[in-house]
């Protein structure tokens, strides 16, 4: 956590201040518009404000750390960190909810919605696009030379982390589906799927590091081995966690049309015939 | 979806088909997970990654992986779902588990580790005894369940005409 990588100053600056800065400020409204709500009356569970939490602080810490150059594992933890614990946490916080919640009836809120609801957002949302971003950008940066050429400049390493968590954010938020935003044909099955592939990508990926490392790196083998190997099995506790979400709200779901359905077969015919 | 839904609502109707094929999903999930916890992890004979392995049987590998984790968590939870609407039949569920992992031990066995040549059972030792272990132990396990099916199969059309 030292800057021993000797940065030019003021991409240094901005990875050492702002990011960290702009997480933690997000942790804190977020706490104030919760705080309010529950002063008001409305239920917000308290795990959501631990996990929003939980997952600023992940990133700030994630953006001190994430300096070019070191070794691969850590680069690998670290990347984990930005583009799918921190994400996922932020997303299971519902923090759009939060914010639809929070606002007062008007323009502010209205706009807000307005941007949930465009087609834009309904294409980004939409779950293989998501995937396709996410682990696509993955690909990008570890099979092209893009992962070397961000070693020596500070900026485009920036942008690169930058990339990895908001591909992250995306693809959390397109299969979780908390948040409201326009949903178009994306039903439990494309969600799976996109997961489904999603994990696939990154599995095949995590397994072809080990062989091979990112083009124009040199990285000491059991270095390599044992970021790949990170990779893989912590790809696998994001899929179960995803995949856990999808399926405990699938069976809330199918509970409530069951219990529905209960109740109307077992009510006696309010209009015989 | 909800006339469905009030069809099972309308009475506690054992699910034979929806059981077994809960069960086969489960079956071949733990069996999948097991093979990579106990062949990959604790005995180390597979390799993580093998040299060999073509690039099809990689994404194959890949594919498998993250299904099995799917697989896993969607079993679970439609076993719960049988189980909540009183809807579960043991004795199908059971026969489905065993298709499944024995089906799935087979299909690594031939499929995964002969045709796609992923990784082999084990390495530096003549592999020959190994998959004809591997291969008959799934067959016995897939067989086992073909029977378990049968004899579910006759009970569930007894208890029916009962």
């Amino acid at each position: 956590m030292t800057p021993a990588h000797g940065l030019p100053g003021p991409v240094a600056a901005v990875l050492w201040t702002i990011v960290p800065a702009a997480a933690l400020l997000f942790v804190a409204g977020y706490r104030m518009a919760a705080a309010r709500l529950r002063r008001r009356g409305d239920a917000w569970p308290r795990w959501r404000d631990a996990s929003f939490c939980a997952g600023g602080i992940a990133l700030a810490w994630a953006a001190l750390g994430t300096l070019p150059g070191g070794p691969f594992t850590r680069h690998m933890a670290l990347h984990l960190l930005t583009g799918m614990a921190a994400p996922l946490l932020l997303v299971l916080a519902r923090p759009l909810t939060l914010v639809l919640r929070s606002l007062p009836p008007g323009r502010g809120r209205r706009g807000v919605l307005a941007l949930g609801h465009s087609r834009p957002v309904a294409v980004l949302v939409f779950p293989p696009v998501a995937a396709l971003l996410d682990a696509g950008g993955l690909w990008l940066l570890y099979r092209t030379p893009l992962f070397a050429a961000a070693q020596h400049r500070p900026l485009l390493h920036a942008v690169v982390q930058i990339h990895l968590m908001a591909g992250g954010l995306l693809f959390a938020f397109a299969v979780c589906r908390l948040d409201p935003v326009r949903h178009r044909g994306g039903g439990i099955a494309v969600r799976g799927g996109a997961l489904l592939a999603a994990g696939t990508a990154h599995a095949v990926l995590a397994k072809s590091l080990y062989a091979a490392a990112p083009p124009g790196t040199a990285f000491a083998p059991a270095d390599l081995r044992a970021g790949a190997r990170l990779m893989y099995y912590s790809g696998d506790l994001a899929e179960l966690a995803l995949a856990l979400v999808l399926a405990v709200e699938w069976y809330a779901v199918t509970g409530r049309a069951w219990a529905r359905a209960r109740r109307r077969l077992t009510r006696p015919d309010p209009d015989p015939v | 979806m909800v006339r469905r839904e009030a069809e099972e609502a309308a009475g506690p109707g054992r699910e034979n088909r929806r059981s077994i094929a809960v069960g086969a999903l489960v079956g071949a999930a733990v069996m999948a997970a097991s093979d990579e916890i106990v062949f990959h992890q604790v005995l180390g004979w597979h390799h993580f990654y093998d040299r060999s392995t073509p690039a099809v049987g990689l994404l194959s590998d890949g594919l498998l992986h993250s299904a099995e984790l799917l697989g896993l968590v969607t079993g679970f939870f439609l076993f719960a779902d049988l189980l909540r609407r009183d809807a579960l039949s043991a004795g199908h569920a059971w026969a489905g588990f065993l298709l499944g992992a024995g089906g799935f031990q087979l299909f690594d066995g031939v499929v995964d580790h002969k045709l796609l040549r992923v990784h082999q059972i084990r390495y530096g030792v003549d592999v020959t005894p190994y998959d004809w272990g591997w291969n008959a132990f799934g067959a016995v396990v897939l067989l086992t369940g073909c029977a378990l099916a049968v004899r579910a199969r006759r009970r569930s059309v007894r208890d029916d005409e009962a």
